[in-house]
């Protein structure tokens, strides 16, 4: 007859079996390596430099033609047709009209929807008359954060030159002679200035979370196949309690995805002075997808079912690491998503080298949309289990 | 134990609204083996799952080894062994590893399982993955996982179903050993036959009613016929007669067809657990 069995030892006897599942599981094996190789092939491939151009908004949009013709004719010693720059690249500018300061202002600090315009530059309405008459005026320059200070200044002194190059003035003389200009610079968003992120430095969320999705459609395939095959009602008349089977799935699927998002982290040499809040954002980002795997491995009533499902969950949890590639402030229904305080910490401490300190907000908000993701993910399996 | 290792006394189980289980009660004793027969739908799975814990029962009392029976009682479930009607395998393991798993699970490292696998005939294929097993060897391996932690009691749901004769006999043979060891067998079976081998008792469940708990020899002289078939050549052509065993002139009457010059064969028409189990609850058994 069997003897008593501690708890710990079958939850150990079931990871060992899902382990054992998951290494001889061709599609999942071969997946997990080439994926994980993939995306740190990716990575490295990426540029890690930046060289970008910068689109800049501009208001009242009749101002814009100034811009485009005084970018243009920077560019081509004084001789260009300003209309037909629109839109077109000059010097790394591309300019977009704006018919008001507040949509303009919206749009850059991401609370709108709109061109993405990483700086904003407001002109009164009367700028030119102002000018001809040599009154003084105030243009607001909004940046978003992340632009970094040599475009803002460039963006600032550019205001200086089209107030220069629209009065007129005689080649050689001071701007700031001619005309009184006065900026307000309003930076909207955590002011990034100085810490431009190149692409690949912005990839390293997006990737991160495709290890941390991978291992997650992985646990729900397992799960899966657990419940079609009714081999979970096997293991519950054996000293096996329900909660010994989720604290074992529960326990592969998260350092599974854990220790992948580690290992792609570490080989894309993430781990700095903030390796400890970095490790504990990937924890919460395990726990998270772990969480997801746990409903749609219970729900999906065979393979593409499972796999649809899980696709449902996490596309949407993939979107706040999608949105770090674009400069720009985040939406707020962007951070309202259970991955967006995770995504936040990944790239404010390997971007910006941020602490703990900085970033508790982001990880508490993080560790609230862990517990409850991974809490639904309990109740929705258990819930299952029990009515098989 | 001195007790019972089964009892059952008026549980009941519903789905919603429909009364799966109806107030049942039985009991099984150490090495005894209780056929459960009924036809899909009677309610033996669901009796099977209250006594293994996974469903609660909604009223009555079910108690395996003097526990009342529950979920997530180790205490009780380390000492039952499941056979499932369902080939519930993991199918990426071995043979041999999916009954060592289920040993871990009951805390044994040091369980043979080439022994097991040897009892169900299997002991070439240990090393063979689940994946690759015909339906009677997937049958077989799940007896054995059944019997991983030698079980004191013992709920096999149609142990022998798809398996060929030699198969059938190997389980039904195991299935005796175990009793004779003093499990308690609660056996579900299709095959009257099966059952009328096996069982030390019968129990009749219907639409999820017990009709009848007895040995099979008890509901054979209670129901069947008490008669003798006899058949003799007259004329040239074979004629069959049946002979009453209770009328007054029984003895006269078997007197003349054992002397009758004609004789071909005399029979018992001894009635099955099939006639008995249709004619107590008015319904087949498939």
């Amino acid at each position: 007859m069997a003897r008593p069995v501690s708890h710990a030892a079958v939850v150990a006897a079931i990871v060992r079996k899902d382990l054992r599942e998951f290494g001889r599981d061709r599609l999942w094996l071969i997946l997990t390596i080439v994926g994980l190789a993939l995306f740190i092939g990716v990575f490295w491939l990426l540029p890690g430099s930046v060289d970008e151009t910068i689109r800049v908004g501009v208001t009242p949009p009749d101002l814009a033609d100034t811009l485009i013709g005084f970018s243009a004719e920077e560019t081509r010693g004084g001789t260009g047709d300003a209309a037909s720059q629109e839109a077109q690249p000059t010097q790394g500018l591309e300019v977009v009209r704006f018919d008001s300061a507040a949509k303009l202002r919206a749009v850059v600090s991401g609370e709108a929807d709109g061109p993405d315009v990483a700086v904003g530059l407001a002109f009164p309405a009367d700028f030119a008359g102002a000018i001809e008459r040599g009154a003084p005026v105030t243009v607001t320059v909004y940046v978003a954060s992340g632009v970094p200070p040599e475009v803002r200044q460039a963006m600032e002194s550019a205001v200086r030159e089209i107030a220069y190059f629209a009065a007129g003035a005689a080649e050689g003389a001071d701007p700031a002679d001619v005309v009184p200009v006065r900026q307000e610079t309003v930076v909207l968003g955590p002011d990034r200035a100085g810490e431009q992120v190149p692409l690949r430095e912005r990839m390293r969320p997006l990737l991160a979370f495709f290890v941390l999705m991978m291992e997650s459609l992985a646990l729900a395939g397992l799960i899966a196949v657990e419940i079609q095959r009714r081999t979970v009602t096997a293991l519950l008349v054996t000293p096996a309690s329900l909660t010994d089977v989720l604290t074992a799935k529960s326990l592969l699927g998260t350092s599974l995805a854990f220790s992948e998002a580690v290992l792609m982290l570490a080989l894309t040499r993430s781990f700095g002075a903030g390796w400890s809040v970095l490790l504990a954002a990937a924890l919460l980002g395990a726990v998270i997808v772990t969480g997801t795997a746990l409903v749609s491995g219970a729900a999906g009533r065979d393979f593409m079912g499972t796999l649809f499902l899980s696709m449902v969950l996490l596309v949407p949890l993939a979107i706040p690491a999608v949105t770090v590639l674009f400069p720009g402030s985040t939406a707020v229904w962007v951070k309202a998503l259970p991955t967006y305080g995770v995504m936040e910490v990944f790239v404010r401490v390997t971007s910006y080298g941020e602490s703990w300190a900085e970033l508790w907000g982001p990880l508490a908000l993080a560790a609230l949309w862990c517990a409850a993701v991974f809490g639904a993910g309990l109740l929705v399996l258990r819930r299952k289990v029990r009515t098989l | 134990m001195a007790g019972p290792a089964i009892e059952v006394d008026g549980v009941s189980y519903s789905y919603g609204d429909r009364e799966a289980v109806k107030g049942i009660s039985f009991e099984v004793a150490p090495g005894e083996v209780l056929g459960f027969l009924g036809p899909n739908g009677a309610g033996k799975s669901t009796t099977i799952k209250i006594l293994t814990g996974q469903l609660p029962a909604k009223s009555g009392v079910a108690r395996v080894l003097g526990r009342d029976v529950r979920r997530d009682d180790p205490e009780t479930q380390r000492q039952i062994g499941v056979c499932f009607e369902e080939k519930n395998l993991y199918e990426g393991m071995t043979a041999d590893e999916n009954l060592r798993f289920f040993a871990a699970l009951f805390g044994l490292r040091d369980v043979d399982t080439a022994a097991l696998l040897d009892r169900v005939g299997l002991a070439d294929r240990a090393k063979t993955r689940v994946a690759g097993f015909s339906k009677g060897m997937r049958q077989r391996l799940m007896v054995a996982r059944a019997l991983v932690n030698r079980p004191m009691v013992l709920f096999l749901d149609e142990p022998t179903d798809g398996l060929d004769p030699v198969s059938s006999k190997a389980i039904r043979t195991l299935i005796e050993e175990e009793a004779r060891r003093g499990a308690a067998v609660l056996l579900t079976t299709h095959d009257m036959w099966e059952a009328d081998e096996l069982s030390h008792r019968v129990a009749f469940i219907n639409e999820g009613r017990l009709y009848a708990v007895d040995t099979p020899e008890n509901l054979k002289l209670r129901h069947g016929k008490r008669s003798v078939k006899v058949r003799v050549r007259e004329h040239g052509e074979v004629v069959e007669r049946s002979v009453a065993l209770d009328a007054d002139d029984t003895g006269e009457r078997l007197k003349d067809a054992v002397a009758a010059e004609g004789l071909l064969t005399i029979h018992t028409e001894e009635a099955t657990l099939e006639n008995i189990f249709i004619q107590m609850t008015g319904r087949g058994l498939d």
